[in-house]
């Protein structure tokens, strides 16, 4: 298994989508700062001119805090897709270039070989949820600097600078669960789609349907806290004043319980299916 | 030795192998012969593992960890990778050593140059097989399997790939089966063909004993080949350079001797065998 993970990591490495991704990652993240250096004091000053009157705030509002979360928000399209196109393509390339029968072909077990699939789906993940907190933790900070930060969730929540920082290093750290989950999602997809294009539909077609799911009440209690659709924004969280711990660890295991699941099932498919 | 027995397999289009018997020695090289769509590739999946057949099994009596190297279709390779990473891949994950003298030893082996650092996606057509094969060859397989390994090649690429064929039977004891709609490649390095169609075996036998069985046609090249009597009786066809006469195998030491007689020095005496001719006159 080792070997067939090395070999993984060596192909994704090797490809140039895969630096596509990650500069895609990084592309958003500069968009985003650009559009708050030129028009997001304006804003802020208009829609929190009066609060400024009545509070003091450490630093101004439009800081790098700020720009943290709203890079966070990549998490609920932007990252989750760019993240299902790469880690379905580790399966879907094998296809279209016809190296899965070579490889089948030698003296590897089947089960090892998606196995090693799915574990590198997840480290790229990891990867690049801490490439993105890296990146745009010291672009933003070098840019914007620190302060207080002011998020709305069903209110003004505030937070000071201190906080803020270790609410946003949990934020990551929660939605890399989710974005766990959507890799292995895909992965799968990829077993039973095989080909690249549909796959990517499929993901997307995915990404469209749990997203909307998350709003809707689906009219059962146990369904509305744990399908998996209204696990996706746990790392919203960590922007309450109050953070609910109990329900942030609930929530990101039962999550990492539907991964599970799902590999297994991809595994179990993988096994079963034709070669060819 | 390699033994697929009574392999059947239905996909929703339909029936596409049926009843399939096919059985290949180490050392020996096998030759299946096929229209396209006659159930060749679907034939070696099954044979290699990759697909399951509904009915039949296949069995072999190897201990080795790799019983077989096949290239099915076309050579699966990293377009990205020079042919020394995909070696260095697949020896690996199988654990064989990957260090650079094992690696230029198995491009050496298959006759590619230890030079190319480039993407595989470079490659021609023949260089694309010969490190198909090499990754076929990797831990050393008790047979190798070839789906239309001439496809897309030049005919120095065929001549260069048939040597370096016959030179694992022969050299490395290797039980090698290749497959092609390709009458003239297949005969000229085969020793024992089978020949499919629409799914079914419809005949087999040693090559030079089909060609003898089957063969009708003749092509002669001769000086003055025109004026010769002893083809007016074998309904000649003249062509740019020869001729081509129609002619059972057991008569044509007869005809060359009468040209001879004639005076008529003989140049070329190329049997035609045809597909066809081995579809519609089966012997099994």
């Amino acid at each position: 298994m080792k070997t067939l993970v090395w070999a993984e990591v060596v192909k994704l490495a090797k490809q140039s989508k895969t630096y596509y991704a990650l500069g895609a990652v990084f592309l958003i993240e500069c968009l985003i700062f650009i559009t708050a250096y030129y028009q997001g004091s304006t804003i802020l000053d208009v829609l929190l001119d009066s609060l400024k009157q009545s509070f003091y705030f450490e630093g101004t509002l439009l800081n790098g805090n700020l720009i943290l979360y709203i890079v966070l928000n990549g998490l609920w399209f932007n990252v989750p897709l760019i993240i299902m196109i790469i880690t379905s393509g580790i399966l879907t390339d094998e296809y279209k270039d016809g190296t899965i029968q070579t490889t089948l072909l030698q003296a590897v077990n089947k089960g090892s070989f998606i196995g090693a699939k799915y574990i590198v789906a997840v480290g790229f993940t990891l990867f690049i949820i801490t490439f993105m907190l890296l990146s745009s933790s010291a672009l933003a900070y070098s840019i914007f600097g620190k302060g207080d930060l002011v998020v709305y969730l069903q209110t003004l929540n505030f937070f000071p600078a201190a906080d803020a920082f270790r609410r946003i290093c949990w934020a990551f750290a929660s939605g890399a669960v989710a974005m766990l989950f959507y890799s292995v999602v895909s992965v799968t997809l990829a077993v039973w789609i095989k080909e690249a294009a549909k796959t990517w539909i499929a993901a997307a077609l995915f990404l469209i349907i749990t997203n909307l799911l998350l709003k809707l009440d689906l009219g059962i209690t146990i369904a509305n806290h744990f399908f998996f659709p209204k696990l996706m924004d746990t790392w919203q969280a960590f922007f309450y004043n109050e953070i609910d711990w109990s329900s942030v660890w609930i929530n990101n295991a039962v999550l990492l319980g539907y991964g599970v699941l799902l590999t297994s099932i991809g595994v179990w498919a993988f096994r079963k299916q034709d070669i060819g | 030795m390699l033994l697929g027995e009574k392999l059947s397999k239905t996909y929703p289009s339909g029936k596409v192998l049926d009843n399939v018997t096919i059985q290949i020695a180490p050392g020996q090289i096998y030759g299946l012969l096929g229209r396209n769509g006659a159930g060749k590739s679907t034939l070696f999946k099954i044979l290699c593992g990759l697909i399951k057949p509904d009915t039949g099994k296949v069995s072999m009596h190897v201990a080795r960890a790799k019983p077989i190297g096949a290239i099915i279709e076309k050579p699966g390779l990293y377009p990205y990778l020079s042919a020394a990473d995909n070696l260095r891949i697949f020896a690996g994950i199988q654990g064989l050593p990957k260090d650079k003298a094992n690696i230029v030893q198995h491009l050496i082996k298959v006759g590619l140059p230890v030079d190319r650092n480039d993407p595989v996606r470079n490659f021609s057509m023949g260089m694309k097989q010969r490190l198909g094969i090499a990754i076929a060859l990797l831990n050393n397989p008790e047979y190798l399997v070839l789906d239309e390994p001439f496809n897309g090649l030049d005919p120095i690429g065929v001549a260069s790939l048939i040597q370096l064929i016959q030179q694992l039977a022969f050299t490395d004891h290797i039980g090698i089966l290749l497959s092609s709609h390709l009458m003239v490649e297949l005969t000229k390095c085969c020793h024992f063909l089978y020949v499919i169609d629409e799914g079914k075996m419809v005949n087999a036998g040693f090559t030079n004993q089909l060609i003898q069985d089957h063969i009708q046609r003749f092509s002669i090249a001769a000086d003055n080949i025109t004026t010769a009597r002893a083809i007016r009786n074998y309904q000649p066809v003249m062509g740019m350079n020869d001729v081509k006469i129609t002619c059972p195998a057991s008569q044509i030491a007869n005809v060359l001797q009468a040209l001879i007689t004639e005076g008529i020095r003989v140049t070329a005496c190329t049997p035609e065998l045809t597909l066809e001719q081995l579809i519609k006159q089966p012997t099994i």
